[in-house]
């Protein structure tokens, strides 16, 4: 995934005042990255769709308060990941994670013939996705991601190697069954 | 025995133990399986994005501008609630006021007219002054004078207000001074 996300800061100065055609083009900026974010930790598009509208609105909220340290970027995807794991908690799929992790030992026989990396990652527990995402490609750390979901650093350290080893099984059939 | 999925995410992080690092090291095994989680890493971070189907940002202008409205509609409540309380004071005050003034109004008015009728009873144009008290006399009488004139020109409309009040005190005020000329010479010439 490669996008341009610099923002001139002409830009975040007039979105700062309210100017909505300042704020639209903050969205065109960051609509795809909030999403995409938001799809890898949602269950469905329509959710990462919530998502991506929740984190638009925190930002002409709270736009005034980014002092701009650190890319923009950066300030958006905090939010993004933010709603994303609160609603992702407020739908309690933990109790889901656990049957769907302890249905992981054997691969589904589709899975046997090759799947993609795009569908090994639905396979994964909607917690293990949201850390192999958060940690892997956005770049959290892991206590980071622990303070977001309200949970331990080792827990988030535990479900990433889980993501990986669930990966490997699934991306790697000959060798899962070796 | 070789590293485990664990091991080898934390030596990527950074955190291995040194078990693991040497093992690494040595092992061909594990550095194969080392390279796979890279490689798998990286083709994460080159997944196509993905795009919404649906472009939100008419609902999220519809929120905010719905917002905003909300925000003015409690600002001019509240600007016409102190509005509406400034205008009460504007109203209530001078109701409050009026007859306090009234009375002082009053009050001045009889002081005045109990000092001119003393001072008529005193009749100083018939008595001897000097020079000085003549033109200190002089003075105040002009003044008392300038005063009647801006008092003639307020009139019944100005009943009430706190102008016309002081205007009265001064009139008194000066009228006493003018009593004090009048006593301070008669008690030094005796008269």
């Amino acid at each position: 995934m490669t996008l341009s996300l610099s923002v001139p800061d002409i830009l975040v100065a007039r979105a700062k005042t309210g100017n909505l055609e300042a704020l639209e083009a903050l969205y065109r900026a960051f609509e795809t990255p909030v999403y995409n974010l938001a799809r890898r930790i949602c269950r469905t598009p329509e959710d990462a769709e919530d998502v991506l509208q929740e984190t638009f609105l925190e930002v002409v909220k709270s736009i005034g308060q980014y002092r701009g340290e650190g890319h923009l970027w950066g300030w958006v995807r905090q939010i993004a990941a933010s709603k994303a794991l609160m609603r992702l908690r407020a739908e309690k799929l933990r109790a889901t994670d656990e049957l769907i992790d302890e249905a992981a030992g054997a691969p589904p026989p589709s899975v046997a013939a090759g799947i993609d990396l795009e569908r090994a990652l639905e396979q994964l527990s909607a917690m293990s996705r949201a850390v192999v995402w958060l940690h892997d490609v956005e770049g959290f750390t892991h206590e980071e991601i622990a303070e977001r979901m309200g949970r331990t650093v080792s827990f988030s350290k535990s479900q990433l190697a889980r993501a990986h080893a669930r990966l490997r099984r699934l991306l790697s059939p000959a060798v899962a069954g070796s | 025995m070789h590293c485990t999925i664990e091991d080898l995410v934390a030596l990527r992080d950074g955190e291995g133990s040194v078990w693991a690092r040497r093992h690494v090291e040595e092992c061909a095994e594990c550095q194969a399986e080392r390279e796979r989680l890279y490689q798998r890493v990286a083709q994460l971070k080159a997944l196509p994005a993905l795009r919404p189907s649906r472009d939100r940002w008419h609902a999220i202008r519809d929120t905010v501008v719905a917002e905003r409205s909300r925000k003015r509609q409690r600002w001019m409540r509240s600007g016409l609630a102190v509005a509406a309380a400034v205008a009460g004071l504007m109203i209530v005050r001078p109701m409050l006021q009026k007859p306090v003034l009234a009375d002082d109004l009053a009050k001045a008015k009889l002081q005045s007219a109990q000092l001119e009728t003393v001072l008529r009873d005193y009749d100083s144009d018939s008595r001897v002054m000097s020079g000085r008290e003549a033109d200190l006399t002089a003075q105040l009488e002009d003044q008392i004078a300038s005063l009647d004139g801006r008092l003639a020109q307020f009139g019944d409309s100005g009943f009430g207000d706190a102008q016309l009040v002081d205007l009265w005190r001064q009139r008194v005020d000066l009228m006493q001074q003018l009593m004090q000329v009048h006593v301070t010479r008669a008690k030094y010439v005796g008269l």
